[in-house]
This record gives structure tokens, sequence and C-alpha cells, in this order.
């Protein structure tokens, strides 16, 4: 319903009892409805109710909150964060003495955060995320901009910063609705610092003091993880005997499996031609189809991209081919021998191009963009994002894996020989949530790497003969696939 | 002489409570007696001053002031002694001067006012003495009465004489009416004429028409109640004549009381009960058969003692009993008298009330706890609607809020509470309201009122201006804070006072069973492994390492940290808990373990906490057990409750305190009161930033300092980063 035809209808609707109603007692009528309409995700209607307010009761007490919810609309349903802005400067800008106003700043925090690239961008940030406290003191906003302004110092690798940023939501506001999350954040940290027992300990605290959150069972797995690799003297996983989450033709020419965080295990086989996802409990979902399967990834926004060798598959949507500057110049070329293709967060699609040996980035519309990287030739086998907005790529040529941020800087790297390794045949990586390293090495098993590159473990097992694919559940367990046996094995 | 007098006279005008006794009719009549007081000064001095007679006309002035007073009926008594005085002073004026009949005249009328009076050679020229006593002659008679018995009181005309029997007293000749009467007799009527110089002698036989009844009591001091009346105390010292029959009765006629005589005993049966504190009462039934003197047995009195025992957390609280003091808890007193008695045991923390009634040779043994006590100033209404319910709400706030069971709820005088918050210049809605007074003035007020009140706490309830009456906002507030708790409630609604009700009632535990095994959970283990064993623990003390696995409490199986924690919550400290672990070659072992105690620091910001209330237990046990470790957390808890409130000033204040207290070990110690102390001079402003760090630097060096409890997080990291 348009905004005008709201605004009638509700008059006529409610005539007499309306025309009693004051303005504000309208307004704030509408603001209630159109509130209640989000949490029932009836997101349209709950938008109608905004505007209205925005439009035809711009002189109340409610518009400052209408425009605030207008603004999320715009950012956690549309996805525009351009929108998105636009109504949250007006709140901060028009309205800076209301209620809405530490929200305003709030979001705009969190704007500036999730496309911030470089260190003095986070800095604005955080910045924002500073005045809802200095200048709103006493807001509700507050310890969601303390949270918000740890997650921002993690973006940025300052992470006893962020540490003490959640602390703080820890210490002094323990009951609010950020306090779960804020203390899984602080567990988080300190394993990103290294300090794996404190991050335990951390995490722990979650499930001591918000067992019924969302969190606990998530604090759960990491804690497990943590546990199995920093618990004892020495990383421990044992072979799950038990595991064999599929069969037949689905086992066979297996590009890339993927865990989700749903703990949905991806097979993409090129037997079967389509990637076929398995449940827990060994249903299998709606699969994807395609040729040549290469590479199945999560994207930020936890749809599966599937890469096939001239397509890219995000999530639901069509497939779509991607075009570069090709041999013939002022030309753009189809490529036709995509080996990798993954997401990052600030939202470019990397594409690695076995033809030309490079990797492309593409916008969110599939416009090429440029390079990432140098032109140096790379045999590019898998691309992925570590939890940490580091851009992981195996490159068999060298037998390598670096990581590098969004802008193309490196960041860390494995390389092909090391104390007590060498990578012969590098054909899978994955990474957990503590910037751990998993390669799979056809001719070596599964090699565990610290974030400094040294090697924690080697996974070689006369059940693991040619690990040629990888993936790692929710709790660590290392998942592989071994194109010798065809068989999918789990190490838990 | 003279200058005596009036040196006497200006200290009688200059007694500030002269004024108020007399029984002045109008404010009119005050003034005149003050105009009269003022009259005699001039008077007095002019009379002892070298030109007497200017002291007349002054004296004149007076007389006709207080005589018209008299003709009113509203003259005082003060306002007679002084006329009686002008009389004589302005007689002996005109005397002086040779004016005999104007002098003549004023003795006269000082007669006829009051024929008893006398003037003294000693103090009076004798030639005026003389002069006085002749014109006194010409104009008094004499009487004199006799009554069987004696004892009987003599009215002249309706006014009273005196009690029979007297010598002849000096009474202005005429006739009169003279009646005679006592208590249990009938009373006579006798006319006689009195000449001047004539003395008239009357002889009375009173015809008795009602009992008397004559007691004696060991001790003295007994009230004796005749048909529930109380009709008089014996006293005195008993007559020798009487010594034997005490002794017959086994009395020690030295501690007996005089024969007291209960008098107009009316003919029949009565129920007479002798009572004295701390004796057992003796009831005794009288037959009074004819109009007569009764003379009962002597009453020897029993002690009724019992024995109270008083302890009270905390412990030096002062005792007081019927108002009396009684020294300091713990203490036995003997002696107490059996009965009912009002025991009050009153700390600067609190208080415990309580009625009790004692039995003779009763040892009762108290303990007393000391609840901090709640004084409810009043409702406020923010609108002229709220004015007329402000009676109704107050009735029923009262009515629920007494069902408050860790406090002592009690309304105190509204003109105490008035006065002070005038004197302090606020008033009730500027101690709680959003717009209210300055920090520091409210402050001040509470701190005053509590003194006064002998109070830890305030109850302010507001009615806000709205259309239908029916909420009303409770604000709490603790003696020396500045910043509400406000509870809103449905004020006609029983239920709605519940939870409130339940939040005020929550308690505030300092200290939690505590064990220090820090574990958790994961998904690869049949219970839980220890992560971590707090320094100095009971599970350090027990042995216990890192790498066990938990498995079960008590024979209850461990699968979560939660049932650990769930074990130790249905605990108590010192308790024995039989632990088994599992090390990691799968051996299993046993373990008896001591629970320790950490102390907790009350949460930041707890939606379900009303901090003030948390601020009075808390101050409670910080000024119930000064100089011990439960002070020293009780202070830092205190400290986090004024950071709750955004008080950082109080909250250094309180650190400081809790930082020497602390103690210097692993956990929640020193090292937490210096990180906290740092925070609050960092939020005290940009000028404390240089001291904050240090007090952060202080904190980072102290080792194995946690925040929560002790077994939460390392304070010295977080202190390390805040001090850069």
């Amino acid at each position: 319903m348009k905004r005008a035809g709201v605004l009638a209808a509700l008059l006529l609707v409610t005539g007499q009892a309306l025309a009693q109603a004051s303005p504000d007692e309208q307004a704030q009528g509408l603001l209630e409805d159109g509130r209640a309409y989000w949490l029932k995700q009836q997101y349209k209607q709950a938008l109608d109710n905004f505007n209205t307010i925005v439009s035809g009761f711009q002189q109340t007490d409610s518009v400052d909150d209408a425009w605030l919810e207008i603004g999320r609309y715009h950012l956690e349903v549309e996805n525009d964060p351009a929108k998105a802005r636009e109504a949250f400067d007006r709140v901060a800008k028009s309205y800076p003495q209301s209620d809405g106003a530490p929200g305003a700043y709030y979001y705009l925090g969190l704007l500036t955060m999730n496309r911030a690239l470089a260190p003095a961008e986070i800095d604005d940030a955080l910045a924002q995320f500073g005045r809802v406290q200095r200048l709103y003191p006493r807001s509700d906003w507050v310890p969601r901009a303390l949270y918000a302004s740890g997650l921002a110092q993690r973006k940025a690798g300052r992470y006893a910063e962020a540490v003490e940023a959640e602390r703080r939501v820890s210490l002094e506001h323990p009951t609010s609705d950020v306090a779960a999350a804020a203390q899984f954040q602080i567990g988080h940290c300190l394993a990103l610092q290294g300090e794996f027992r404190q991050a335990m300990e951390g995490f722990q605290h979650v499930r001591n003091r918000f067992p019924e959150s969302s969190w606990a069972g998530l604090a759960l797995l990491r804690t497990t993880a943590l546990y199995r690799l920093f618990g004892g003297d020495k990383p421990v996983f044992g072979l799950d005997v038990a595991y064999a989450p599929a069969s037949g033709d689905l086992l066979k020419d297996v590009g890339a499996i993927l865990m989700t965080p749903e703990r949905t295990l991806w097979i993409a086989s090129d037997k079967v031609k389509s990637a076929v996802p398995i449940g827990l409990d060994g249903t299998r979902g709606a699969s994807l189809s395609g040729e040549d399967l290469r590479t199945l990834t999560l994207s930020p926004r936890n749809e599966v991209v599937l890469a096939a060798r001239s397509a890219v598959r995000v999530g639901a949507r069509d497939i779509k081919s991607f075009a570069a500057p090709g041999d013939k110049p002022g030309e753009l070329e189809v490529l036709d021998r995509i080996q990798a293709a993954a997401v990052t967060q600030a939202g470019s699609i990397l594409i690695a191009d076995g033809k030309h040996k490079r990797v492309l980035r593409y916008d969110t519309a599939f416009e090429w963009k440029g390079a990432f990287l140098d032109a140096r030739p790379r045999e590019i086998r898998r691309i992925l994002q570590d939890g940490e907005g580091g851009i992981a790529l195996l490159d068999t040529d060298e037998k390598s894996v670096r990581v590098y941020d969004e802008a193309g800087k490196l960041l860390r790297s494995i390389v092909a020989r090391g104390a007590g390794y060498e990578l012969k045949k590098p054909l899978d990586v994955a990474i957990d949530p503590f910037r751990n390293t998993y390669v799979a090495d056809a001719d070596g098993g599964v090699y565990v790497f610290n974030p400094a590159g040294a090697l924690l473990l080697t996974l070689s097992t006369p059940e693991l003969r040619r690990p040629s694919a990888l993936t790692l559940d929710g709790d660590g367990a290392v998942i592989a696939y071994d194109e010798k046996a065809e068989r999918i094995v789990r190490f838990k | 002489m003279r200058a005596g007098l009036l040196l006497l006279l200006v200290a009688l005008s200059a007694t500030p409570g002269y004024g108020q006794d007399a029984p002045y009719a109008s404010e009119a009549q005050q003034r005149e007696m003050q105009t009269v007081q003022e009259l005699l000064v001039r008077a007095s001095a002019e009379f002892d001053g070298p030109q007497q007679s200017r002291s007349i006309v002054l004296f004149e002035d007076m007389i006709a002031r207080l005589e018209e007073l008299r003709r009113q009926g509203t003259l005082p008594p003060r306002g007679k002694e002084i006329l009686v005085q002008s009389y004589e002073m302005r007689g002996r004026a005109y005397y002086n001067i040779g004016l005999q009949e104007k002098a003549s005249e004023s003795f006269r009328l000082l007669i006829q006012l009051q024929p008893q009076y006398a003037m003294s050679k000693d103090k009076v020229s004798p030639k005026v003495v003389d002069f006085f006593g002749s014109v006194k002659k010409a104009l008094v008679g004499y009487l004199a009465v006799s009554s069987r018995p004696a004892g009987a009181r003599v009215m002249l005309n309706g006014g009273f004489l005196s009690l029979s029997d007297f010598f002849p007293m000096d009474v202005l000749a005429g006739e009169y009416s003279v009646e005679i009467s006592r208590e249990g007799y009938q009373t006579e009527i006798r006319n006689v004429s009195i000449a001047p110089r004539a003395t008239e002698t009357l002889q009375v036989e009173l015809v008795r028409t009602a009992a008397s009844a004559f007691f004696i009591t060991d001790p003295p001091g007994v009230e004796i109640w005749v048909d529930g009346e109380s009709r008089g105390v014996t006293s005195g010292s008993l007559s020798p004549e009487f010594f034997e029959m005490a002794r017959a009765k086994g009395m020690d006629p030295g501690r007996a009381s005089a024969r007291t005589e209960i008098a107009n005993l009316s003919l029949g049966s009565h129920l007479v009960e002798l009572r004295k504190k701390c004796h057992e009462t003796v009831s005794v039934t009288l037959d009074v058969p004819e109009p007569r003197d009764y003379v009962p047995e002597p009453v020897r009195m029993e002690e009724s003692l019992a024995t109270l025992t008083l302890t009270s957390e905390p412990p030096g609280a002062r005792i007081l009993l019927d108002g009396e003091a009684l020294g300091v808890t713990p203490r036995e007193i003997e002696g107490v008298c059996a009965g009912k008695h009002r025991l009050e045991v009153k700390h600067a923390a609190g208080k415990f009330l309580k009625d009790i009634v004692l039995a003779k040779d009763e040892g009762l043994t108290l303990d007393c706890p000391i609840r901090p006590s709640l004084a409810f100033l009043g409702v406020v209404a923010q609108s002229a609607a709220g004015e007329r319910n402000l009676a109704a709400v107050e009735e029923r706030l009262v009515q629920n809020l007494s069902k408050i069971a860790t406090l002592n709820f009690f309304t105190p005088p509204r003109d105490t509470v008035d006065r002070i918050l005038e004197q302090e210049k606020v008033t009730r809605l500027g101690l709680v309201s959003a717009n209210r007074a300055d920090a520091d003035v409210v402050r001040k007020a509470t701190e005053r009122l509590a003194e006064a009140l002998e109070v830890q706490g305030f109850l302010v309830a507001v009615l806000p201006d709205e259309r239908l009456q029916r909420t009303a906002v409770l604000n709490l507030l603790a003696a020396g804070n500045a910043v509400p708790d406000p509870w809103e409630v449905t004020w006609n609604e029983g239920a709605s006072y519940l939870r409130f009700i339940s939040a005020v009632d929550q308690d505030v535990t300092l200290y939690r069973p505590w064990s220090g095994l820090i574990t958790v959970d994961t998904l690869l283990h049949d219970g839980v492994p220890v992560l971590r064993v707090a320094p100095g623990s009971p599970a350090a003390l027990s042995g216990i390492a890192p790498g066990e696995v938990l498995y079960s409490i008590e024979g209850r199986p461990v699968k979560r940290t939660a049932d650990l924690l769930a074990a130790l919550e249905s605990s108590r400290i010192g308790d024995k808990l039989a632990l088994h672990l599992r090390n990691a070659a799968g051996t299993s072992r046993a373990v008896e373990l001591v629970l320790g105690q950490t102390p907790q620091e009350i949460p930041l910001n707890d939606p379900s906490l009303l901090y003030n209330k948390v601020m009075m237990d808390l101050r409670q046990q910080s000024e119930g057990y000064p100089g011990t470790e439960g002070a020293a957390f009780a202070s830092l808890n205190l400290a986090l409750c004024a950071m709750h409130f955004g008080d950082y000033a109080a909250a250094h204040d309180f650190l400081l305190k809790a930082r020497t207290a602390l103690p210097q070990r692993p956990g929640l110690s020193q090292g937490t009161a210096l990180y906290y102390l740092g925070l609050s001079l960092e939020n005290l402003g940009s000028e404390y930033r240089k001291e904050a760090a240090e007090a952060y630097r202080a904190a980072a060096a102290v080792k194995d300092a946690t925040l929560f409890n002790n077994d939460g997080p390392a304070v010295a990291p977080l202190a390390a980063r805040r001090a850069q």
C-alpha cells in the first residue's frame, strides 16, 4: 500500500477514534504497529507505517524513531547501505536531542564499519560509536555502541582493544541484549590473540552466564575446537569411524565439499553434475546443478557460492558467467576456465581465471572491476575468506597458501616447505575461526598450521590416502574427501 | 532594702517564662500584664529613689489596670500578688509623706483583698507596720475550725480557706457560710457572723457515709487499684506502732510503707489489686459492710524478674528496653521486670524492634537481626487530580508496604521531616523527581533526615500527571545517595506491590560457595575438563590439576559446567563435596573438596536490582563489621552501586576505603579496587587522567587479581590496556 493510501485508509477506518487522538498518540500508535509488523517479519507493512509517520506526522515525537526504523529496513532488509545512511543521517542531524539520535549514530557507525577497508575508516566508525557513549551516556544504545566498537577494533586487527571494549559491555551492561554476544567476542578475540586458554574461559562464560542465549551453543563449538587443539600438550584428532554422510555416485569425482554453519554438508560432484546438501540426519536438500564443478565457499551472508568451469552461482540465484579483458585488447572475453570463486566481506566477487592464471574482481552486479593482486601469473585452485576478512588463495604452482586483505596486501602465508612438512600436492584449504589453516595435500594428508604459519599437526592415517577436498565442522572437526577411496572421512 | 526589692522585681519581670505561666484570657490581657510589669519596675525604682512620692502615680496606674482585670475575672495569681504589693507600697508612700488618710485607704483595700496579709517589722518601718495593724484590726475578725476527724476542707463563702483543724485565721468582718467537707463524710454547713477583732470557733463532728481502708505494703510504691480504678500509691515508712503487726506477717517493718488510706469506699465488696512494676500483682477482696475504717493485712509484694540475653548481627548494637538504655549487644541482662516490653536494638546500620512479654524467672534469648529502616516520607502529586487522592494512596501504600520483610518500614513524624526539608531547602519531590535538586543538596538532606529519624533509606511516592489517576511511582532512595530507584505501581491494586516488595526483599549475597575449579564444556568428553584451578582455592588445596576431567559430584553425573555450578549453588560454604575425576590416561580418582567462599561483585547494571536497597544492605555490612574483610567487600560493592548511578566521586571515596582494607591475594582483592579506582577517576574527567593511569598501573601490577569473583577474568591485562 502506498503511504498516502495507508494514511487515508487509517483515517477512514479509525475515523472517530483517531479524530479524538492527538497527532502524537496517532504517530505513536503507527510506530508501535510498525514494530509489531517487523517482529512478525512483515517488513513491507512495517515500512508503510514508518513512512506514514515521516510524511504525515512530521511534528510528532515519533518521527525520529520512524526514520530510524526506515534506516534499519534499508540496511537489514533491502541491503541498501546508501538509503540506510540517508535515513540515519536525517535522524542524527535533524533530531540530535531525540531518543533516536544515539541509535542513528550507532547505525551510521555500523555502516561505516561494514564498508571500511582501511584503519582510518574503522576509526571513523569508532568515532560514531564513541559519540553514542559520550553524548548519550544513559541511552539504551550505549551497550550496543560499545559492542560494535569491539567489532570494529577486531576488524582492524586490534584484538586487545576489542577485548577491552567487549569487556566493558560485559562489566557495565551485563544484562543488555548484546551482553552474551560481547562475551562471545571476548573469547573470540582472545583466541585471535593466541590466548587460547583464556579464550576457552571466555567462551565458557557465555555458557555459564547466558545459557539460554543463541551464543551458548556456538560457544560450545568454539570451546570444543579450541580444546581439541590446545587443551592438552598437543592437538588430538581421532577418526570418526561412524561418519558416512553420503554414498554412491555422489562420492565420485568430488571437486569440493563445504560444511555450513547450520551443519549442512555440501558435496560438489562432477559425476552427478551437481552440488548436493546433506543435513545432519542424512537427508538431502535441493541441489545446485552444474558442470565441471570447482569450488564451494560461503558468502558473508552465508550463501553457498558454487564455482563451475564457466560460471558461478551465488546462493539460489541464477548462475552467472563472467567476462574480463582477454588476449584481444579492448575486448572482454568470457571466462571459460574458472578455477575458484568467493565473495569477500566487502561484497566483491573474486574469480580465479585458470586460462590467464590471474584473480579478477567483480562487484555485486557482477561487473568486472579489475585484477586482484599484481599481474604475476598464479595457478589458483581455491579462494576462501577467513572469519577476519582475510582472503586465502591456494596456489598449486607455488604450492602455497597466501592470505591477503581486501586491498590485496599480503597478511600471512604458508609456503611449500617448512619445519616438519612439505606441501607436495596441495588441493584444498580451510581456515578455522581462529585463523588456523588446514591444507589438504593429496600426497601428504591434512596439515594444520597456526596463524604464524607453523605446523601444528599432520593428519595422515591409512584411512585418508589422498585428500583432495576439505572443510571444517563448526566444532573444529576436519572433514576431508579421499579421492582415492572415494569417501568422506571426519576427524573429530 | 529598697534596692533589694527593686532587684527582685527586675528579676521577676525579666524571667522569660513568667508571662507564659499565667492563664491569660487574651492577648490584650497579656499585654496589660506586661505593661503592669514594666510599671512595677519603674514604680519600684521611684519608691526606692530620693522622691518616693513620685511612685504613687505609677502605683495608681497599676492598681487601676489590675482592678480592671480583677473586675473582668481575669486577674492571674501573679497579678493579684502585684496588686497586693502595689496597695502596700502606695500606702507606705502615702504614709511617708504624711497622707495617713490615703495610706489608710490603701491598706484597707489591701486587707479586703487579702485579709491574712501581714507586714514584718524586720522589713518595713515599725511605725508603718503599726499603722497597718491598726487599720487591719478595724476590719478583720478571726475564725477557727476543728473537725472530727480532722483534715476536712473548709470553704468560706465558696472560697477555700484551709484544712481543718486550724488556729484562728484573719477573716474580714462580716457574715459567712462555712462549709466543712471530707471524702466519705457528710458535708456540714455553718453560718457565722464575724465582728472586727472578734474570734469565732467552730467544732464539727462529721458523720461518716463511706468506708476507708488502710494499706501497708512491702515495699512502698505499690499502686492500689479498686474495682479497676487506680486509687492511690503506698508511700512513706511505717509508723513504729505497727511494727509488731508487720513482723507478725513476716515483713521487715523497715521496708514497709506507711498506712495508706483509700477513702470513700462504697459499701459492698471490692476487688483490690496491688500492682508494682517488677512485682507480682496481688489481688484481694475487701468486704465493706458498713462505713468505717478497715485495715487489711499488710502485703508483701513478690519480685517478678526475668533474664534477657540478646545477640545481634552485626554486634555492638545499643539495647533499649522501654526506652531505657541497657548497653550493647551481645549482652545478658538480669533482673528485667516480667511483663510486656518494647525492645529496640539499634545500630548505625539499622535496628531491630520487637514487643516482648517476659514471664517470671524466664530466661529469654533473642537473636536480633539488624535491618535497615525505611522511612516513608509521603505521597506527592504532580497534578490537581492527584492531590485529591493523596490520603487514599498513602493509606494503600502503607497497608501494602508494611509487608516488606527485610526493612523496618515506618512513617516518621511529618513535622520532623518538614522541618529538616525546609532547613535544607528541598521538597519531597525535589529529592526524587527527574528535575531533582542538586546531588549535594539531596545527599545532605537525606543524611540529615537519616540521622534525625534513625533510618537508612527513604521512600517517596509520586503521583504523575495522568488523566486516570492509577499510577504511583515509588522512589527508593538510600541515605547519602542522590539518585532514586523509581518503581511504578498501580496504587489501588494490592498485587501490583508484590513485585516491588519482592525486589526490595531480594538478598544481597556478598559471598558464595567456591571450589576454584574452572571447567570448560566440550563435545569431546563425558564430563567437564578442568581448564584452570584458581590459586589458593579449595580445588588447588585438593590437588586437582588442569586436564583432569570432572565427571561426578556427590554421585551425580557432571555433563556440563552448569551441573558443577548447580551443585555449588545448592551447597553451603564449608560443605564437603565428593568429586570424581579422570586423568588423561583414563584413570579415575575420588577427591573430597571442602567448599570455600568467594566474594561477589554487584553487577554494574542489572535491571532486576534496586540499587538503593542494595546500598542500604551493603552499608549494614560495612558499618556493622568495620575492619573486617566483609566490610571491605561491601565498600567495593558500594562503589559499584555508586558507579551504577554515575556518581564516580562517591565511588572513588568507597574505593579508597576498600583498597587498603581488601585482602592481597588471588581473586577479588586490592587489585580489583585499584582497577575500579582507575575507572572512577577516568570518569571524573580529564583532569584526573594521570591519577587514573597510576591506579591502572598499580592494578596491572597486582598478580592474580580478578573481576566479578575469584574465578573471574584477570584484572592485570585489562588494567594494563587502560593504563596506556
